[in-house]
């Protein structure tokens, strides 16, 4: 039954081009060179330190390093990082690709 | 720090979190709605970040559940000043009144400068000024406008053309441009010089008409001296008659010359007594009691207080009280006649002119009766004897 309803999902959204994030529960990752990173959809800082803050996601992590890391702000869904990123890596176990 | 505006306003808290929990501690904020900002790492391990100052009291629980403990680093914002000002009542009052006053000085006006005038003295145009509300140490905004007020400044001031007035912070120049007016000429109607009293005419001189009478002729009072008519019967002008005209007068006067003169002499004795003075109130302080003398005259004399050349509203009044006879003087005949004299003859020169000459005086008649003298007098005197008399055109000419 879920295999069916993910399908349908899968094909309403290649039929009506909708962005992935919407229907997937995907975090959307705004980055603005270096220096600014946006990160919507997380669930929660994991660690965070000057040069490493790591996220959980819906399905998996997200690992951004860099230096001087600072946020910005953090709201439930949102979070705002600033400083030099050199790294954003994400390690999903991921259902969707499999 | 940079921080919105709107956050400004509510007032914000930098606080050091210390603890294991930190991260944990940011997702229970994140998910009841506090939003925190400028979050970064200290040196120290620290977890340093901004919050509003309502945001702050929320945040309390949760550090309690995570095991955190925080250190609040600087407050800023509305608030917080706020309340730094209730603490400094009297500098903030200070503060307040610095720029009351400065505003207040602003607004008065200091000094008044007059330009342009020559004619029309600089006291007529203030106190013109002064009419209409503008002197100094006046409110500038009772003034009126200043084209207003120029208006009614050229109103007051009849020798002005145009008047402008300009205010410049606490200076009012007022500039004045004045009506050129002509000489007025001399007001001469054609007229004749007649004798002002029955006199021997003793000097005359036209500068202007026709002299009808000659030295050492007798003339009578509204007799004609210089003619303004020139030119024979048929043809002829007239002219504002001038010149000077000297004659013999004689006066004759009924004089009463008393024996007796009271004079009022000061006997040296005398008294101070004091007052002290305040407002238009006067009080006496010292010399109670009836003064030792049965006749005297006071002399007062007020002293205010002043400070820097501002007379002040109190002070003190010097009242001498100074005795006084009253003497009773017998005058020999002689001496009565001659004061009599003397004051005739001033009453002649004041009537006469001052450049009248008494040439001679003859007492006619003398009597003393009821203790006073008294004469009748002739005195002979040199003075002008022109009186204008004006020459009315007859009608259809």
């Amino acid at each position: 039954m879920r295999r069916i309803s993910r399908r349908l999902r899968h094909l309403t959204a290649r039929v009506l081009e909708l962005p992935q994030d919407v229907v997937f529960d995907l975090p959307r990752l705004t980055m603005i060179g270096d220096r600014q990173l946006y990160i919507e959809n997380h669930r929660g800082v994991l660690h965070f330190s000057p040069d490493m803050l790591k996220l959980r996601l819906p399905n998996g992590r997200l690992e951004v390093s860099g230096r001087d890391l600072v946020i910005r702000g953090i709201w439930t869904e949102e979070v705002f990082v600033e400083g030099v990123i050199t790294q954003v890596s994400i390690n999903g176990q991921g259902a969707w690709n499999g | 720090m940079k921080v919105s505006w709107f956050h400004a306003v509510r007032g914000f808290v930098t606080i050091r979190i210390v603890g294991d929990g930190t991260e944990r501690l940011l997702g229970e904020a994140a998910a009841d709605g506090i939003e925190l900002m400028h979050l970064r790492r200290t040196s120290r391990g620290e977890l340093e970040c901004v919050v509003t100052a309502g945001d702050f009291f929320r945040l309390r629980p949760h550090l309690r559940r995570t095991g955190c403990r925080l250190r609040i680093v600087a407050k800023r914002g509305l608030p917080f000043q706020l309340a730094r000002i209730r603490r400094r009542k009297f500098f903030a009052m200070g503060i307040a009144l610095f720029f009351i006053g400065l505003y207040l000085l602003s607004s008065l006006v200091w000094r008044i400068e007059i330009e342009g005038n020559e004619r029309l003295t600089d006291e007529r145009i203030l106190e013109a000024a002064r009419a209409e509300g503008l002197r100094p140490f006046q409110w500038s905004f009772r003034l009126p406008e200043a084209g207003e007020l120029s208006r009614r400044l050229q109103l007051k001031l009849p020798g002005a053309a145009w008047v402008g007035v300009e205010k410049r912070g606490t200076l009012i120049t007022i500039r004045v441009v004045e009506t050129t007016e002509p000489e007025p000429r001399e007001l001469l109607s054609p007229r004749h010089l007649i004798a002002s009293e029955d006199a021997v005419v003793t000097r005359i001189t036209a500068t202007r008409g026709r002299p009808v009478v000659k030295k050492n002729q007798r003339v009578r009072k509204g007799d004609v001296l210089i003619s303004g008519i020139l030119g024979s019967e048929a043809h002829y002008v007239t002219v504002p008659a001038d010149g000077t005209v000297r004659g013999l007068v004689w006066h004759e006067y009924d004089i009463v010359s008393p024996l007796v003169r009271k004079a009022k002499t000061y006997t040296g004795e005398r008294r101070t007594v004091w007052h002290a003075v305040l407002g238009g109130r006067s009080l006496k302080v010292s010399g109670f009691g009836s003064p030792p003398f049965a006749k005297y005259e006071s002399v007062l004399r007020q002293e205010n207080a002043a400070w820097r050349g501002i007379v002040l509203p109190f002070g003190r009044i010097r009242e001498t009280q100074l005795e006084v006879k009253y003497e009773e003087r017998r005058l020999t005949e002689e001496e009565a006649v001659a004061e009599g004299l003397l004051q005739a003859r001033a009453d002649i020169l004041r009537k006469a002119g001052a450049d009248a000459v008494i040439k001679a005086e003859k007492i006619l008649h003398r009597r003393t009766e009821n203790g006073k003298v008294y004469m009748k007098v002739l005195f002979e005197t040199e003075q002008s004897i022109i009186d204008e008399l004006p020459l009315v055109r007859p009608q259809g000419e």
